[in-house]
C-alpha cells in the first residue's frame, strides 16, 4: 500500500522511460530504415509481373537503399503500377532515364526493386513520373535453364561412365594395369643375358681350343700333354647343354610373358629399357651362336674329335637321364 | 472441474472486469496506490524478468547458431532471434514471470486481506477496496507488463548481441541493422499491443482470486496457487487468440 | 505499559448520561436470509447516546451479521436501520462514507493492515475520509489516539510485531481516531486472555466515559458483558429473545437466558 517515497517513484519513472524509450527508439530507427519520417517523391513504375513484391520492399539504386514500395495497383490484365516513394536525398542521382527492375535480395530474399542509371544524360525525377522498366532474370526463367543444362549434363555423364567401364574391361588396361609384368619381364631378360654371357664365354674356350689345334702342337700331343683339356671340355659341353636348357625354358617363359601380354609390340610399348636389352640380348646371342656355329664346324672337321663327338653325344644323353653319375673324362683315341 | 463451474466462474470473472471498467473510470482515482503498485508490479520485477530475459536471449542465440551455420544463414540469426524475442519469447516469458511473481502476491496478498477483515476495514474506512485494492493493481499489471516486455526485448536483444559475438564477430552497428531491415510495424506493435492483454487478464484474475477468497487461512494458499495457474494460463491462451487474430489481419 | 491511561469508571457511573432519550441508532425489523439460514427476522433495537448495549447470542446466532447490517457491509432484506437520523438502506455510497466516519467498527480480527506500520494503519482512515488535515494534526491525532490506548510508543511498528492484546488496542485507536459517536464492537474479547480481555474491557469504559460515545457490542463473554453493558440484548433464533439490565437477564428464569448466565 502507499509507501511512495520519492526514491520509488524516481525510480518508476526511470523504469517506466527506459521501456517506453525503447520501444519508441526501435519504432523510430524502424521508420527511419523505411524512410516514413524523411521526406520523399513518389514515382511510378508498370511492370507485366512484379513477382511477388510487397508494399515496404526497398527500392534500391546501385544496391543503396533509396526508398521504399508505397503501393502496388493492377492497371488491368497485364500491367502492375508500383508506386516508389524515394527519400529527397537521393532524388538527384535517380535520373529520369532510370530503368526499375524487379530483382531479388539473394537467392531467398526479399523481392526488391532495382533501379539502374542510364548512360544518357536526363534531368533528376520529379514526383510522379514513371519510370521504364526492364523485364527482371526472372527466376523461374533461369531454373528452367538451369534445368536444360542439368539433362545435357546427365547424359554426358552417363556415355562417359560408359567409356570409363569400357575401358576397364579391355586388355589393353589391364596390361597397363598389371604391376607384375615389367617385374618379370625384367627378370627373363636378366636370365637371357647371364644365358647368352655363358654362351659366350664357352664359345670362347672352344675357339681357343680349336685354335691350339690348328696351331700344329699335335691334337693327339696336345691331348697327351694336356689332361685339362678333355675335363674342361666335358664341362663346356655340359654347360651349353645346361645353358641351351636354361635358355630354351627362358626363351619359353619369354614367349608365355609375351603371350600373356598379346603381342610383343605390348611389351615394348610398355618398357623400351627391357626391348632394347632384349634386342642387345638377341643380338649377342646370334654373334654367339654363329661363333659357335663356325668353332662346331671346325670341331666336327676334325678326324680326332670326330670320335669324341660321338661319344659326347651319347654322355649326354646319359647324363640328362642320369644327373648324379659324374661323367668320367673322354679316353683319348677312342 | 466440470463445465458448468468453468462456465461459472468465467461468467464471474466476466462480471468482475465489468465491475473493473465501471469503477475504474468513476472518480476518485487512487493515484498514491497505483503508483506503488506500478513500483512494486515493475520495477521490482524488473530483476527476475531482466535475468531471465538475458538468459533467454544468450541460450536461443547459441542454440539457433549451429543450425543456421549449417545452411550457411549465420547472418540471419540476428534477424531470427530478434523476431522470436519480440514477438514471442519476451512476451510470454515476461508474462509468465509476471503471473509468477505478482499474481501470487496479488493472490495471497488480498486473500489474507479478506480472511483478517482488512477489506471490510476498508470499507468501514471510507475507501472503496475494490478501487483501492483491485483498480489499482489491474491497472499496474496492465501498464507495467508491456514496459516490462519492452525491456526484457532489450535485454535479450542486447544479449543476443553478446552470444552472436561470443562465437563470431559482428559489429553492434551491423547487428541492429540486420533486425532492423527485416522488423516491421506490423510484427512489433501486435507484439507490444498483446502484453496489454497479459498484464490485464494476469492482475484480473489475480484479484479476482484473492478478492474471493474463501474465508479461512487455506483459502490464501489456494489463491495464490490459484492465481499463478489460472493467470499463466491465461497468457498462453491469449497469446494463441494474439497469433490468430494477427494472422488473420495480415500481421505476421 | 499496556495499563489503560484513563481511570475506569465504576459500573454505578453507567447511568445514561446528558440526554439519556436520545436514540443514535435504532434497528426496526430487520430481517436478512442466507438461502435457508433465516439469520435475523424481525431484529429490532434502540441504542440511546453515551449507552453500552452487548448483543449476547451463541455463535452463528447473527450477532455480527447485525452489525455488518449497521454498518452498511450487509444490505438487509426487511427493515431499516437509522443511525444518527440517516436511513442506512436509503444512503448511496458518498452518504454511507460519510455517515461511517461517525461510526467506529472494531473487527474480531481487528483487521490491521499488515503491510502499514501502526502510525499508518491510524491514519489510513483518516486520510481516507478527506478529511483536511495538517501534518502536525495528523501527528497530534495519531500520538492522542495511542495515549488512549495506553500504547503511545508503538506508532512506528508493524502490527506483526505486536501482541494480541496490543492488537485490538490499536484497532481501537484507528477506529478512535476519527471521534466516532457510535462504536461497534465486533466479540472485543475474543481470543484473549481473561486478564487481558478485562483490560479492554475497562478500555471500552473509559472511551466510551471521555468520549461520550454510544456503543454496541458483540460478544459471548459473560465477563465482558457484566463490564460493559448498560443494557443487554439476548439474540435468539433471529430476534429479540430477552431485553435488560445485566442482574436483570442473570436473574431470568427462562431457560434459554439463563443458559447464558451459568
Amino acid at each position: 500500500m502507499s509507501q511512495n517515497s520519492p526514491g520509488n517513484t524516481v525510480r518508476l519513472g526511470l523504469f517506466t522511460v527506459l521501456g517506453v524509450g525503447f520501444l519508441l527508439g526501435l519504432l523510430y530507427l524502424m521508420g527511419r530504415q523505411q524512410n516514413l519520417f524523411g521526406r520523399s517523391l513518389v514515382v511510378r513504375a508498370d511492370f507485366r509481373n512484379v513477382s511477388g513484391l510487397l508494399t515496404g520492399n526497398s527500392v534500391r539504386l546501385g544496391g543503396i537503399a533509396v526508398g521504399n514500395v508505397k503501393a502496388i495497383d493492377l492497371l488491368n490484365d497485364s500491367t502492375v503500377r508500383v508506386s516508389m516513394s524515394l527519400s529527397t536525398d537521393a532524388q538527384g542521382f535517380v535520373r529520369q532515364n532510370a530503368v526499375a527492375a524487379i530483382g531479388t535480395d539473394g537467392l531467398v530474399g526479399n523481392t526488391i526493386i532495382n533501379l539502374t542509371a542510364q548512360a544518357a544524360p536526363a534531368p533528376p525525377v520529379q514526383s510522379g513520373d514513371v519510370l521504364r522498366t526492364k523485364t527482371p532474370l526472372a527466376l523461374d526463367a533461369m531454373l528452367g535453364t538451369l534445368d536444360i543444362s542439368n539433362k545435357n549434363l546427365v547424359a554426358i555423364t552417363r556415355s562417359l561412365r560408359q567409356m570409363t567401364a569400357k575401358l576397364d574391361t579391355s586388355a589393353l588396361w589391364q596390361l597397363l594395369n598389371d604391376q607384375q609384368l615389367p617385374a618379370h619381364v625384367r627378370q627373363s631378360l636378366g636370365h637371357v643375358a647371364a644365358a647368352s654371357a655363358q654362351l659366350q664365354r664357352a664359345a670362347t674356350d672352344a675357339a681357343q681350343l680349336t685354335q691350339g689345334v690348328r696351331q700344329g702342337r699335335g691334337p693327339l700331343g696336345y691331348l697327351l700333354t694336356d689332361k685339362a683339356l678333355p675335363a674342361q671340355l666335358g664341362h663346356a659341353g655340359r654347360q651349353l647343354a645346361s645353358t641351351t636348357d636354361t635358355l630354351a625354358a627362358t626363351v619359353a617363359g619369354l614367349r608365355h610373358q609375351l603371350l600373356a601380354g598379346r603381342g610383343p609390340a605390348h611389351t615394348l610399348l610398355a618398357d623400351t629399357t627391357a626391348a632394347r636389352q632384349v634386342r642387345q640380348s638377341l643380338r649377342s646371342v646370334q654373334q654367339s651362336t654363329q661363333k659357335l656355329d663356325q668353332s662346331m664346324t671346325a670341331l666336327q672337321h676334325n678326324f680326332l674329335l670326330r670320335g669324341y663327338f660321338k661319344k659326347q653325344a651319347k654322355q649326354k644323353a646319359r647324363a640328362a637321364a642320369d644327373s648324379v653319375a659324374h661323367p668320367g673324362p673322354p679316353r683319348p683315341g677312342s | 472441474m466440470s463445465v458448468t463451474t468453468l462456465l461459472a466462474e468465467t461468467g464471474t470473472i466476466t462480471r468482475f472486469a465489468g465491475r473493473f471498467f465501471r469503477e475504474g473510470f468513476r472518480p476518485r482515482y487512487e493515484w498514491q496506490e497505483l503508483l506503488y503498485q506500478c513500483y512494486a508490479v515493475g520495477y521490482q520485477s524488473l530483476p527476475l524478468v531482466g535475468i531471465t530475459g538475458f538468459i533467454m536471449g544468450l541460450v536461443l542465440t547459441l542454440r539457433l547458431r549451429p543450425t543456421m551455420v549449417q545452411f550457411g544463414a549465420e547472418s540471419w540469426i540476428p534477424v531470427m532471434v530478434g523476431l522470436t524475442i519480440i514477438q514471442e519469447l519476451s512476451p510470454i516469458i515476461t508474462g509468465l514471470m509476471v503471473a509468477g511473481k505478482v499474481g501470487s502476491s496479488i493472490g495471497a496478498e488480498l486473500s489474507s486481506m479478506r480472511v483478517t477483515e482488512q477489506i471490510d476495514a476498508m470499507d468501514v474506512s471510507g475507501t472503496n477496496p475494490f478501487k483501492y485494492l483491485v483498480v489499482t493493481r489491474v491497472l499496474a499489471t496492465t501498464l507495467m507488463v508491456p514496459v516490462l516486455t519492452l525491456l526484457s526485448d532489450a535485454i535479450g536483444l542486447f544479449s543476443a548481441y553478446v552470444g552472436v559475438n561470443m562465437q563470431g564477430s559482428t559489429s553492434l552497428m551491423l547487428f541492429v541493422n540486420h533486425i532492423l531491415g527485416r522488423l516491421t510495424y506490423g510484427q512489433v506493435l501486435p507484439a507490444v499491443a498483446k502484453t496489454f492483454f497479459f498484464g490485464f487478464a494476469i492482475g484480473l484474475i489475480s484479484c479476482y482470486k484473492g478478492y474471493y477468497a474463501s474465508n479461512d487461512t487455506a483459502g490464501v494458499g489456494r489463491a495464490a496457487n490459484s492465481a499463478v495457474v489460472a493467470g499463466s494460463l491465461a497468457v498462453f491462451l491469449l497469446d494463441l487468440v494474439a497469433v490468430l487474430v494477427s494472422t488473420a489481419l495480415g500481421l505476421i | 505499559m499496556v495499563k489503560p491511561m484513563l481511570p475506569t469508571p465504576a459500573p454505578a457511573a453507567a447511568a445514561p448520561l446528558p440526554a439519556p432519550t436520545e436514540a443514535v441508532l435504532t434497528v426496526a425489523g430487520v430481517s436478512l436470509t442466507f438461502g435457508d439460514n433465516h439469520v435475523l427476522q424481525d431484529f429490532s433495537l434502540t441504542l440511546n447516546r453515551g449507552q453500552n448495549i452487548v448483543v449476547l447470542g451463541k455463535s452463528g446466532a447473527g450477532k455480527s451479521v447485525l452489525i455488518k447490517c449497521i454498518i452498511g457491509l450487509l444490505k438487509p432484506d426487511a427493515g431499516t436501520i437509522t443511525v444518527l437520523g440517516q436511513d442506512v438502506g436509503a444512503l448511496d455510497h458518498a452518504g454511507l462514507d460519510r455517515l461511517r466516519t461517525k461510526l467506529g467498527f472494531l473487527f474480531q480480527s481487528n483487521a490491521l493492515y499488515d503491510s502499514m506500520t501502526v502510525r499508518e494503519n491510524l491514519l489510513f482512515p483518516l486520510r481516507r475520509q478527506w478529511l483536511a488535515h495538517t501534518p502536525t494534526q495528523e501527528n497530534e491525532l495519531v500520538q492522542q489516539a495511542l495515549t488512549d490506548v495506553g500504547l503511545a510508543d508503538t506508532a512506528a511498528l508493524l502490527p506483526a510485531a505486536l501482541s494480541g492484546g496490543m492488537r485490538k488496542r490499536i484497532a481501537l485507536a484507528r477506529t478512535l481516531i476519527l471521534r466516532p459517536d457510535i462504536i461497534l464492537y465486533d466479540e472485543p474479547t475474543t481470543g484473549l486472555d481473561p486478564i487481558t480481555g478485562r483490560e479492554i474491557d475497562h478500555l471500552i469504559r473509559a472511551v466510551q466515559a471521555k468520549y461520550n460515545t454510544s456503543a454496541l457490542i458483540i460478544s459471548h463473554d459473560l465477563a465482558c458483558v457484566r463490564l460493559t453493558a448498560d443494557r443487554v440484548v439476548l439474540l435468539a433464533e433471529g430476534r429479540c429473545y430477552a431485553e435488560g439490565t445485566y442482574a436483570e437477564l442473570s436473574a431470568n428464569e427462562d431457560p434459554r437466558v439463563h443458559d447464558f448466565f451459568i
